[in-house]
């Protein structure tokens, strides 16, 4: 099978532009820390390297790293890596993860295709047992729930079970094999439909930073102590449901410098179970133009622009300094 | 020179008694923190069995919680005597002519003190039966600093009344304990522990719960999923009942230890593979895969492999005399040397051997090419039946398999190809198993090539 960046062209996910611009725009608050320009990157940079390009054009990050579990494509990976400051690393992220040196500060988002599982949270532990005070972790999956499968697979799963085909039963079958003992007590098949799939995969991710914490601070005093404060949660669909959450570990005593980051005054952050919902309106370039000309304004301003629905301009009065401006170019 | 004398008077007395610091040091280091909470679980179904011995806990309830600062767990479950707090639950170690429940999970008279002191240093334990009603509540500091003489070891009831008359509905024990231990602390604030807590009380009481029995943590309902075992006209599992009286247990009378054992296949698991086995309803092992049941060379068996996934047996021991099962004190393991154990792990191992054969025959049936595969079509078209419902014991039924086809001999072949051209062959001919890829593909070259129809 061939990877998903020969099915979807990343850099035309309009919904995935305007998360990652909002991210780098709360990257760029790290600085109490230490200069953003001196932070190292680390994502998987696929073979459009979107995140790497917008990272060092806009904060002048240069240790980068991208990580890429397919090792039967080198050339191709390298051959599209736009900055010779961006190493490239052949493996699985669970196995490149554990040899990275940690204390450096660190930005790291892993920006995963596949749905929550074991190896994923293994991921998210390895990370949060290492990683420095100041470091940021994000962590996005595909949070699509199952949808009702075929009759063939409605009466292999019949076999394999001894018991009749129900759609929840089932997807708690598939959550349990992803996910294991992690799933929350008492999950029931309910609970693995439509936007609450997201909700219970941002708990377990979230219990999952919670336990890892807890077991590197088990030794530590009470100042040294990592502590972990959720900054992003959002939901998006560029085609699949997919979930990103993310947040800084500090330790207790660096309280004050995450205070001066000031990241709440970004209006897309989000400290707990409450989401981001971004949505990219289609907007032609002469729209965006005529909206832009209006914005900012308050919000009970009302925009105009002929023959677009309110809801459309809305949404776009939220995400419009992220919004990403798709044309078409002739490279001569 | 040194001179040596015969020592007398005191000083020939070395002091062994322990600290209570010491003690309390010993009696929880062993314990993980869930396994100490389900022993107060254990406590509240032994007072479910006392009031209703038929086993039905319609509306008998154990309701827990807890959070960064408490810990409390209440019931209705009928609540503690007061000569039973007195002379047993709190006395350290339990003495032999203790009156248990019958059929009883808490055996070892550690329990309920071990918990306490594993969890915090303050507890409050209130207490309501059909005539008593009482509360103990211990400073574990204060206790610790008091001294170490005799008398100063024990607990003291803050308030006692006798002779009530009570209604069973309103009958029952609170416990609360608080300033709990850093490490407790820590570990109740983490949903990930809750979860795990929730799911080794599904498993260890799960035929508690199938008698209705409502147990909570935080207001959510624990549940677990019944023993089942693939039933059918051509598969049916194997199921043994064995009764050991207490005079060739122990040479005195004394109730028996009834056992239950089956054995068969249910869903394919790697994971839940395995033998499970029960005291007094409590799990003491689960999907055991080691020699410690029936597996590998020890007892002339096969090791746990992929192909016994589908393989479950169940092991119920239940006696009116809790000391007679084989169980260890955490309830985590079982005695392996007792001589019980011993004779019953020799019945399961006759009774997994039958069961392993047919999924050894279904594994050389998958892998030939046969059109008629009886072992397959039984296990597909078998229904999952909880255990609980066989009961006439017979021997694991499961169809013979077909004898090697009188055809030609057959040779197997294998080969790696890049994936993405592999699932570009499945898709174009249509099958969806890989084996069939290559069948199709041999066919259609031999079809071809050699004029012949395969």
């Amino acid at each position: 099978m061939p990877g998903s960046y020969r099915i979807i062209n990343y850099a035309l996910r309009p919904a995935k532009a305007i998360e990652r611009r909002m991210l780098c725009a709360a990257f760029e608050r790290l600085n109490p820390f230490q200069r953003i320009q001196k932070y190292r990157y680390v994502g998987f940079g696929s073979i459009y390297f979107s995140d790497f390009q917008l990272l060092h054009r806009e904060l002048g990050i240069t240790d980068m790293l991208s990580i890429e579990k397919d090792v039967s494509a080198k050339a191709c990976f390298r051959f599209n890596r736009p900055y010779k400051c961006i190493r490239l690393k052949f493996a699985p992220s669970t196995e490149v993860l554990p040899t990275l040196n940690w204390g450096r500060r660190t930005i790291l988002w892993l920006d995963y295709d596949d749905r929550l599982n074991v190896n994923i949270l293994g991921d998210i532990a390895t990370v949060c047992l290492r990683a420095t005070s100041g470091s940021i972790v994000v962590i996005s999956v595909n949070a699509q729930p199952d949808a009702e499968p075929s009759k063939e697979d409605r009466d292999l799963y019949q076999e394999e079970t001894g018991k009749p085909f129900d759609l929840g039963d089932y997807r708690l079958h598939i959550a349990k094999e992803l996910i294991g003992e992690k799933l929350p007590a008492g999950t029931s098949g309910a609970d693995l439909r439509g936007q609450d799939l997201a909700k219970v995969f941002r708990k377990i991710i979230h219990n999952g930073i919670d336990e890892q914490l807890s077991i590197r601070n088990a030794m530590l005093p009470a100042e040294e102590r990592i502590l972990y404060r959720q900054l992003f949660h959002f939901r998006y669909k560029d085609g699949a449901q997919m979930l990103t959450v993310g947040g800084i570990l500090y330790r207790a005593a660096e309280e004050k410098t995450v205070m001066a980051c000031d990241f709440d005054m970004l209006p897309f952050i989000r400290s707990g179970i409450e989401h981001c919902s971004i949505k990219a309106p289609c907007l032609t370039a002469k729209e965006i133009r005529h909206l832009n000309s209006q914005l900012p304004t308050r919000p009970s301003v009302k925009l105009h622009v002929p023959g677009v629905p309110d809801a459309d301009i809305q949404q776009y009065a939220e995400v419009y300094r992220f919004f990403p401006t798709f044309s078409e170019i002739l490279f001569a | 020179m040194a001179r040596t004398s015969s020592p007398n008077g005191d000083r020939v007395l070395i002091n062994a008694s322990p600290t209570k610091e010491f003690f309390i040091h010993m009696l929880t280091r062993d314990i993980p923190l869930t396994r100490a909470i389900l022993d107060l679980v254990d406590n509240s179904v032994d007072g479910a069995r006392r009031i209703r011995p038929d086993g039905d806990y319609d509306r008998l309830w154990v309701r827990m919680e807890m959070d960064a600062k408490h810990f409390r767990i209440a019931d209705n479950c009928g609540g503690i005597p007061v000569d039973v707090a007195r002379d047993y639950a709190f006395r350290f170690g339990r003495p032999k002519e203790a009156e248990g429940t019958p059929g009883s999970m808490g055996q070892f008279g550690v329990g309920m003190k071990r918990t306490f002191f594993r969890l915090g240093r303050h507890f409050v334990v209130r207490s309501i039966t059909k005539e008593s009603r009482f509360t103990v509540d211990v400073d574990v500091d204060k206790w610790m600093a008091d001294g170490e003489s005799p008398e100063k070891w024990h607990f003291k009831f803050s308030e006692i009344e006798t002779g009530l008359h009570i209604k069973e509905k309103d009958t029952g024990t609170v416990i609360e304990v608080d300033r709990l231990l850093p490490n407790v602390t820590d570990a109740f604030a983490l949903e990930n522990f809750r979860s795990r807590l929730a799911e080794e009380m599904s498993h260890a009481h799960a035929l508690t719960l199938d008698r209705e029995l409502a147990i909570t943590l935080d207001g959510l309902p624990i549940k677990h999923d019944p023993q089942e075992l693939f039933s059918s006209q051509l598969l049916k599992p194997g199921f043994i009942v064995k009764s050991y009286s207490s005079k060739t247990l122990t040479g005195k009378s004394g109730p028996p230890v009834r056992v239950k054992l089956y054995a068969g296949v249910s869903e394919r698991s790697l994971h839940e593979g395995g033998w499970y086995l029960f005291c007094n309803g409590r799990q003491i092992l689960r999907a055991d895969k080691t020699a410690t049941t029936v597996w590998g060379d020890r007892h002339q068996m096969r090791v746990y492999h992929p192909d016994f996934a589908y393989f479950r047996g169940y092991a119920y021991f239940d006696s009116d005399d809790g000391a007679l099962l084989p169980w260890t004190t955490t309830k985590t393991g079982v005695d392996a040397d007792s001589p019980i154990y011993k004779a019953v792990r020799q019945e399961m191992i006759e009774m997994t051997r039958p069961v392993l054969t047919f999924l050894t025959n279904l594994e050389k049936e998958r892998a030939t090419a046969a059109a008629v595969r009886p072992l397959e079509h039984a296990i597909t078209t078998a229904r999952a039946v909880q255990v609980q419902t066989i009961t006439q014991p017979h021997a694991f039924v499961s169809p013979l398999p077909i004898r090697a086809p009188s055809g030609p001999k057959m040779q197997k072949i294998q080969f790696v190809k890049p994936a993405a051209e592999v699932e570009k062959a499945k898709q174009l001919l249509k099958v969806r198993s890989f084996t069939a890829v290559g069948e199709k593909m041999f066919e259609y070259f031999m079809r071809y090539e050699t004029g012949e129809k395969e």
